[in-house]
């Protein structure tokens, strides 16, 4: 366990911590870029911007381990959040010309490690649990005024994760995990025997609940986590069991609004080698494909958006970062490499990456 | 588009990005020898230890039922103590058969952090809910409910003076709450024990085999008993109630705080995990220059259960006396050294990937 950042520290100037990052430059104009969270093997964190060859062009330092990156809507600025239980969230301007903003987490939340902004880029909407009640909530972020924070509402669940906007622009879908936690019993789980998660689908502006999607009851404990949206606007979901782990449950499958909960069959073996958890979800719009990583199992598995059929699966170590890239998909994984659809590949015995990688730019 | 498809994929990973040699490969039979040690030298016993701690729990509550007073009530009370920390011994396993049909939790719902169990537990109290006397009936309540955190409340908790004198509802309630846990004891017996269950399985990995693949995944189930455990005890059981600060304590979140056994229960929850580390012999298979490794981890062990071998007292004494909660909090940075140790030296010995993406709901 690294040294505790408090959110007090955070709200005194938790800036001070992160220097002015002096890499990103001009120079990267023009250029592709994706960022990812890293944790150096001697014990820092950060977030490594990096081209298009798995090249790193910059490291951010963080005051603790972050989880996924969300960008605003021209990708000027993007947001580093805490790894659940984290307390805090950065603001980077991708050209470097402005210092970083921290967020820290209100008074009685924390983050889940994931956000993202509104279609104008006026606000930012992040996960966030109301721990004491144990409620899933969203955190509303007015990201034209030093991401003050203007309020919250709830996600209709436990444990939300991921959350995306979908591509009407105004409605937020948002996998409820299900999984009761608090920050003063670390990440243990408090209520596996009456998990409920859900996706839902949120208005945006005033915080509606416009669906709420579940599973049967089942598969209760199949947590619902993370999501990507494909062209006819289904939104796709990938699961982690947390129940016995001779069953063999679906672990993705996708809702749109307006339809119920499709779950999609992956062939025994494939199902089997993903050890009952997709660490991440991305979906590749040329090729209208989903891949879905399983760290845990050492697998990616991809599969047809339009048919559901499987297309491939490959073995790559702790995988679990996914990106669309090209006509295939860039993947981070946990034991420092990244390796893009191009061939090009990189490995970084000095660090590991983190569950989530994202194209900026 | 099919077939461009698979053309960019494969390109996509590199042979030399697919599972890279460890520093020393998981082998089957070294794998199969590990894993046969800790279930024959601690899982097994362990569970053996649990079902005979939970049937004399039974019997004990039987002779209280049937003949109320200080005696017999000391005797369930004792065998309550006995049953919740050779329960501490066996919890270590949080795979297997204990996940199926809510073991777990229908054992022991625990941290109750909004009090929910406990509420749960005094309604049926308050309202005799007469269903709750039937052990069929009860293992279908709540999991809160039917463990032995609500056996705890039932023997020693606000009301409990009534069994000295009273066979109510109570103690029928309270029977029927030790023939439910020793009941699902005894199925963990024995599925561990008979051939062809899950101790089968999990010796002899394979691509054909449902949950573990291959040797690494072997042992990584064995490695992740002592990192989720140590993680369990710190988190969990010691952060609980312990705060950063004396003023941050809560004796009363501790677990098992009212039969006063919290302190044994963890104490027995490292000996659990210090007996699988031995029992697998991890060491036989380390190289020579990675003999610290084990001796370093066996030191850690000792130390933190020699210190709460001394610091064996009721929560609410042992956190106001500055020098018995100064040694707790030692214990919980020892857990936190052994953590380093297991899941970055042990587990790096063996060519384990220390999961550092894959730990659950990230």
């Amino acid at each position: 366990m690294g040294a505790k950042i408090t959110r007090r520290a955070l709200l005194a100037g938790g800036a001070a911590l992160l220097a002015r990052p002096r890499t990103l430059s001009a120079s990267n104009e023009g250029r592709e870029l994706f960022a990812a969270a890293y944790k150096e093997r001697t014990g820092g964190y950060g977030v490594a911007i990096l081209a298009g060859d798995g090249d790193i062009v910059s490291r951010l330092p963080l005051p603790d381990r972050g989880h996924d990156i969300t960008c605003d809507p021209a990708c000027g600025r993007f947001v580093a959040f805490a790894r659940r239980p984290g307390l805090f969230a950065v603001v980077f301007d991708r050209r470097g010309r402005r210092a970083p903003v921290t967020i820290a987490a209100a008074k009685g939340r924390h983050f889940f490690g994931h956000g993202v902004f509104s279609s104008d880029g006026k606000l930012l909407y992040a996960t966030e649990n109301d721990f004491d009640r144990a409620s899933g909530m969203i955190g509303v972020y007015d990201a034209s005024d030093g991401f003050k924070r203007l309020g919250e509402f709830p996600t209709h669940g436990m444990d939300p994760h991921e959350l995306l906007l979908m591509p009407d622009g105004k409605t937020l879908a948002v996998a409820n995990g299900g999984i009761e936690t608090h920050p003063d019993f670390g990440r243990a789980k408090l209520n596996l025997a009456t998990m409920e998660p859900s996706l839902v689908f949120i208005d945006s502006e005033h915080g509606d609940l416009v669906e709420k999607h579940g599973l049967p009851a089942a598969l209760h404990r199949l947590s619902i986590r993370h999501m990507a949206i494909d062209a006819a606007g289904r939104c796709w979901f990938g699961c982690q069991f947390e129940g016995p782990q001779s069953a063999t449950p679906p672990l993705l499958g996708h809702v749109a609004q307006g339809n119920g909960v499709t779950l999609i069959e992956i062939p025994e073996d494939t199902l089997r080698s993903m050890r009952n958890y997709v660490g991440s979800v991305a979906y590749n719009a040329k090729e209208n494909m989903i891949a879905i990583s399983s760290p845990r199992g050492n697998r990616m598995a991809v599969v047809d958006a339009g048919t559901a059929a499987l297309r491939h699966v490959e073995s790559l170590t702790e995988v679990c970062g996914l990106a669309s890239h090209g006509e295939g998909f860039v993947a981070s994984t946990g034991d420092g490499a990244i390796v893009f659809a191009s061939g090009a590949h990189k490995r970084y015995d000095d660090l590991v990456w983190d569950n989530h990688i994202l194209h900026i730019g | 588009m099919m077939r461009l498809a698979v053309v960019v994929l494969a390109a996509l990973v590199p042979s030399t990005f697919t599972l890279p040699a460890p520093a020393r490969a998981a082998e089957t039979d070294a794998t199969s020898e590990m894993v046969l040690g800790a279930i024959e030298d601690a899982i097994r016993p362990a569970y053996r230890d649990f079902a005979a701690t939970s049937a004399r729990l039974l019997d004990d509550m039987a002779s209280l039922c049937n003949a109320p007073g200080s005696e017999t009530l000391a005797e369930a009370r004792s065998a309550f103590r006995n049953a919740a920390v050779a329960w501490s011994v066996a919890e270590m396993v949080r795979f297997g058969p204990v996940r199926e049909d809510n073991r777990l939790e229908r054992i022991l719902f625990w941290p109750d952090r909004r009090s929910i169990g406990l509420k749960q537990v005094q309604a049926l109290l308050a309202t005799k809910d007469e269903t709750a006397t039937n052990a069929e009936a009860l293992s279908g309540k709540s999991v809160a409910v039917q463990g032995l955190g609500a056996l705890e409340f039932v023997l020693f908790g606000t009301g409990a003076e009534e069994l000295y004198s009273e066979a109510g509802f109570r103690c029928s309630y309270g029977s029927a709450i030790a023939t439910n846990i020793a009941g699902i004891a005894t199925a963990l017996e024995t599925e561990w024990t008979e051939a062809e269950r899950v101790a089968a399985s999990w010796t002899e990995p394979g691509p054909d085999n449902a949950a573990w693949r291959d040797d690494a995944e072997a042992l990584g189930e064995l490695a992740d008993i002592l990192i989720h455990g140590l993680e369990l005890v710190r988190d969990v059981r010691i952060s609980g109630f312990l705060g950063e600060t004396p003023n941050e304590d809560r004796s009363k979140r501790a677990l098992f705080w009212r039969s006063e056994v919290t302190v044994a229960s963890m104490r027995a929850n490292v000996e659990a995990l210090a007996n699988i580390f031995e029992s697998a012999g991890f060491d036989g298979h380390l190289g020579p220059d990675e003999g610290w490794v084990a001796d370093s981890i066996r030191f850690e062990f000792d130390n933190a259960i020699s210190t709460l071998k001394a610091i064996d007292a009721p929560v609410e004494a042992l956190v106001s006396n500055p020098e018995s909660r100064q040694k707790l909090a030692y214990v919980r940075v020892v857990t936190s050294t052994l953590s380093n140790l297991v899941g970055r030296q042990l587990t790096g010995a063996f060519g384990l990937t220390a999961g550092f993406s894959s730990l659950d709901g990230d």
